[in-house]
């Protein structure tokens, strides 16, 4: 929708301004916000897929990558995979997961209305949940890699390394994503569809595949994603669930079909949250921020567009 | 005539089974009816906002704001219970119609997402008010509605669910009904063909709003407490919607039959399995959005106007 | 095939005479979906068979009946109404949660059973539950008991290993739980100012800061792990859940905050903590493990069987709660030779254990609000070489404190 959203405008100025006073003022929750804001990124961009080009608000998104951080688990624990090495079996094993869940499920709802596919998603979401709980317990699972809390000092402060990779896949999964949608037919083909699906399917462009190949991608980023939270985090069947409302969040606040925008919101968000976190005593408002900062850009966009 | 008389009778006969339900049922299957009751109260104000084509995932927010203005009215002012009740359901109206304004224009997932992070925003916000709320410590009711008599609560919480579904139906049989539903199919021709658009959505935003409100303080008061955690709780947003899909929406019996269906399907299966249920449970959500994917009540329904149709041929 | 239905036959009577008897009933309430709920309720089935293979009770068998609370408050009001009108169970017990035993009281108050909790810390249920409740019996100990015991403990440690404790930073998470911990250390703060209370001699500064808990979609603790550095505590606790532990750890590394004491309050720790080398000489706030089994024969007794019964270990201290939890009723049933109500009120009143499966006695004494509550205070244990090694209450060490905390390199 937003094909240039890196031009110099007043809301990118503005936003440059902010950025430079809160890198003097609170230098750590920068870096903080910078880090956590690249992950919330990097979950939320399969979702914005989803939604964007298949039209489907996948409430199971979090779930997956439950599910995807169990077998990252598994990999470790068995087979002594790395887990920043396990990212690339788990992408296959997601990707594959996907083509399967779409063929016998999601195919057959594409028809039935959005609501019928956010329902069939809460159920598989519930499925995964209740398995995990099954399997595994509600007993969180944790693996120990020795650079998962590595540091380096700066001035007074010790910041930790190991995060900068949030955001570096966050942007690395995005480039990956344009190419893909930019330069190959396939791509070309979904970003039509996602656009408008009835005029792609009149040009001859055979959605069922373009579904099929963007939720199997969708799924399989998900894999990567757990790969790299898993050395930080704390396995359980929720882990995963309240990614799912927070993508959801940024993918409405970019706007649909806008990636970029999404990497943007969600550093923006994450910062916005380590500054609150930072000020003693005013933690428990950061989530007012993170929900806060999303209904004034839905809003003041909302009514731009009216005005216009 | 016949048709009519039939009818008639069978109402008042589900009507007095119903009110005289707690002199001959056990405590245990009055508890579930009156769990059952809630999420069907709350399944259909749900839907009857759904048959403008506006998604709105504020059902847990609304609900909260009427626990907690409920309960905070009788613990803290003194306020009689049931007086509460109405107390909530006039705020979170107020609440309702201010959002209305800025909230209204937003169509698809902005709408969706917007009520989503409004719930949010409530709850945080009630966190954050300890010296009025309890705060995330939460507050506790220690003079329960009617002295907890249980037959009196089930009574108020029959009549909240009788009163919305009477409500929905009297808005899918009247001027309204019409009103909605162009909204819903094509809003441009709707407001061409002169119908306010905004004025219908307020309405029924509003009163939607009002009955998950009041869901919210009877809940309260037959519980007695009130956390952030549990009266903000999503499953008062996505138990709903299942049942209203599973059911069949846009229909007031849709939503009635999906929460009676899957209420008792929950209870029988956490009965027989103590480990997994929800398994079961989420399966069994997944085979009907595959297999009826116009729900129960929406399925019988298209099938009962073909045979009809085919008689009629 | 004549052989075979003899023995049937000679199976049949000996049942008939061992169960002729009607069973005790027994009702359960607890969320199996969860870790802790699933191994108190095996513990008490563990207890149940152990008593009716021992005769059972009064000549009786007990018959334990178990229903999820699914951790929603609505679903445990039913579980309870269904428990005593349609099992016309004769007790309950169980329970884990807070906000769903909220919603239990009304229920449990309508049928007046002998009740023995064994979960909900947060004091907003003792006040629901009220003074003249005397069928309720509370086994767990209540939030303020256990701030009032980290202040004994803490004062006792402090002198015994000759340790200065005076500053003391909490993180909390900013639910019902953490902020519950928040607001009683704030009361004893307030007391310790004045020269009163436990933490008089051990708190003479205090700061708090919130967090949002890994379990509940946060898990980011470098901000307030900062604010804790900057403040420089002897003394740093957080209180959260299962989900946050390791996280904290590797992030109080990774900012490079060690404080002399690093003590975890949640309900539950994650599986193979112990084996991580974050874990190591991290302290923890619990009712009880593994390492007990050196000390109290009763706790060695609950853990053997509890293996040899399920093929692995129990993780947390719901098990052995749950385990004494079914032993208390049963004892009481006993003493009191009836079913009688107030017969068995006034035995269980009256129960005395030297020795349970949490290692400690047990004993009914008043608390703030209800007559009858059971436990006061947790253990202060430490993580060493992969063992929770008990170093509080002292009389009941299995290791000496290792101090000061700090990474390994």
């Amino acid at each position: 929708m937003n094909a240039k959203p890196f031009h110099l405008n007043r809301t990118l100025l503005i936003l440059i301004i902010l950025l430079v006073v809160i890198a003097i003022w609170k230098p750590v929750a920068l870096i903080y916000g910078f880090q956590r804001g690249g992950l919330y990124a990097l979950i939320a961009l399969p979702l914005a897929l989803i939604l964007g080009i298949i039209g489907i608000l996948n409430l199971g998104h979090g779930d997956f990558l439950t599910l995807a951080m169990y077998i990252g688990y598994l990999l470790f624990e068995n087979l002594k995979i790395d887990p920043l090495l396990s990212m690339v079996p788990l992408f296959f094993i997601f990707l594959a997961l996907g083509m399967g869940i779409y063929m016998i499920t999601i195919k057959y709802v594409l028809k039935s209305g959005e609501l019928n596919q956010l329902i069939l998603t809460f159920g598989i979401s519930m499925v995964i949940i209740q398995m995990a709980e099954l399997i595994w317990t509600t007993r969180p699972r944790n693996l120990y890699v020795s650079y998962a809390s590595s540091s380096v000092s700066f001035l007074d402060f010790s910041v930790g390394t190991y995060e900068f990779l949030y955001p570096a896949l966050a942007i690395g999964v995005l480039i990956a994503l344009r190419l893909f949608l930019k330069k190959t037919k396939l791509g070309q083909a979904a970003t039509a569809v996602g656009q408008n699906p009835r005029g792609a399917e009149i040009v001859g462009i055979d959605t069922n595949r373009v579904y099929f190949t963007v939720f199997s991608i969708s799924i399989g980023i998900l894999g990567i994603a757990a790969g790299v939270m898993l050395p930080r985090t704390s396995i359980f069947p929720l882990t995963g669930s309240p990614y799912t409302l927070k993508s959801f969040a940024l993918v409405a606040m970019a706007g649909l079909g806008d990636l970029n925008g999404i990497l943007i919101g969600g550093i923006t968000l994450g910062i916005a949250e380590a500054v609150i976190q930072s000020i003693p005593g005013y933690g428990g408002w950061s989530d007012l921020v993170f929900f806060g900062v999303l209904l004034a850009v839905i809003l003041t966009r909302a009514y731009r567009r009216s005005e216009s | 005539m016949k048709n009519r008389t039939g009818l008639i009778i069978a109402v008042v006969g589900v009507l007095s089974v119903m009110i005289s339900l707690p002199y001959y049922s056990g405590a245990y299957f009055l508890s579930v009816t009156m769990t059952i009751l809630l999420n069907m109260t709350l399944a259909v104000s749900w839907d009857m906002m759904l048959r403008t084509g506006q998604l709105s995932f504020g059902i847990a927010g609304f609900f909260g704001i009427g626990s907690y203005v409920s309960i905070v009215a009788v613990s803290n002012f003194g306020v009689n219970n049931v007086v509460s009740i109405f107390l909530a359901a006039a705020f979170v109206a107020v609440i309702a119609l201010a959002l209305a304004f800025a909230i209204l224009k937003l169509r698809g997932i902005y709408f969706a997402i917007t009520t989503l992070a409004l719930t949010m925003v409530f709850s945080v916000t009630i966190r954050n008010m300890p010296t009025l709320t309890g705060g995330s410590g939460g507050k506790v009711l220690y003079n329960t509605i009617f002295n907890g008599d249980t037959t009196k609560i089930y009574w108020l919480i029959l009549t909240m669910a009788l009163f919305t579904i009477l409500l929905s139906i009297v808005f899918e049989k009247t001027r309204v009904h019409y009103a909605i539903s162009s909204i819903r199919n094509d809003e441009v021709v709707a407001k061409s063909s002169g119908i306010n658009v905004f004025k219908y959505l307020t309405v029924l935003f509003v009163i939607t709003a009002m009955i998950q409100g009041v869901a919210g303080a009877i809940y309260t008061q037959q519980y007695g407490f009130a956390y952030p955690e549990t009266a903000f709780s999503l499953d008062f947003l996505m138990l709903p919607m299942a049942m209203a899909l599973v059911g069949g929406i846009y229909s007031t019996w849709g939503s009635v039959i999906g929460s009676v269906v899957l209420g008792l399907v929950a209870e029988y299966l956490r009965l027989v399995m103590p480990h997994g249920s929800k398994i079961i449970y989420g399966i069994i959500v997944i085979l009907i959005i595959l297999f009826l994917p116009k729900g129960i009540y929406g399925t019988l329904e298209s099938k009962l106007r073909t045979t009809r149709n085919g008689a009629r041929k | 095939m004549k052989r075979s239905a003899v023995l049937v036959v000679c199976l049949a009577v000996l049942f008939s005479v061992v169960f002729a008897a009607e069973p005790i009933k027994i009702g359960a309430v607890s969320p199996l979906g969860d870790i802790t709920g699933k191994e108190s309720t095996r513990a008490m089935q563990l207890a149940v068979k152990e008593i009716n293979d021992a005769g059972g009770v009064l000549g009786r068998p007990l018959q334990l009946i178990i229903m999820d609370d699914e951790m929603k408050p609505a679903s445990g009001a039913a579980a309870i109404d269904k428990l005593a009108t349609v099992d016309k169970v004769d007790f309950f017990v169980g329970g884990m949660g807070s906000g769903v035993h909220l919603a239990e009281i009304p229920a449990l108050k309508k049928y007046q059973k002998v009740t023995v909790w064994i979960g909900a810390a947060d004091h907003n249920c003792e006040n629901a539950v009220g003074a003249d409740a005397d069928w309720y019996f509370h086994l767990h100990p209540w939030d303020y008991q256990q701030g009032e015991g980290y202040g004994i403990a803490w004062t006792e440690i402090a002198k015994a290993y000759n340790i200065k404790i005076e500053k003391v930073f909490l993180a909390y998470e900013e639910g019902a739980f953490g902020t519950g911990s928040y607001t009683s250390y704030v009361d004893f703060f307030n007391q310790a100012k004045k020269g009163q209370g436990s933490w008089a001699a051990v708190m003479k500064q205090f700061v708090g800061a919130s967090f949002k808990s890994a379990s509940l979609g946060g898990g980011d603790y470098r901000a307030i792990l900062n604010q804790a550095k900057s403040f420089n505590p002897d003394l740093f606790v957080w209180a959260g859940y299962d989900a946050d532990a390791v996280p904290i750890v590797a992030q109080a590394k990774e900012v490079n905050f060690t404080p002399k004491l690093f003590v975890g309050a949640p309900p539950g720790w994650p599986a193979n903590y112990g084996k991580n080398p974050l874990a190591e000489n991290v302290i923890l706030y619990g009712m009880w493990s593994p390492t007990l089994s050196d000390v109290s024969p009763a706790a060695k007794h609950f853990f053997d069987a509890y293996v040899k019964m399920y093929g692995e270990e129990p993780t947390g201290y719901f098990a052995p709660l749950g385990y004494i939890n079914i032993y208390f009723l049963a004892e009481g049933i006993k003493k009191a030779g009836s079913l009688d109500k107030n017969a068995v009120i006034k035995a269980l009143e009256k129960v005395e254990f030297k020795d349970t499966a949490l290692g400690e006695p047990l004993k009914i004494t008043p608390s703030k609000v209800v007559k009858h509550q059971g436990f006061k205070y947790q253990k202060i244990l430490q993580w060493q070489n992969g063992k929770q090694q008990v170093i509080w209450p002292l009389d009941l060490a299995t290791a000496k404190l290792v101090y000061p905390f700090s990474f390994k390199k």
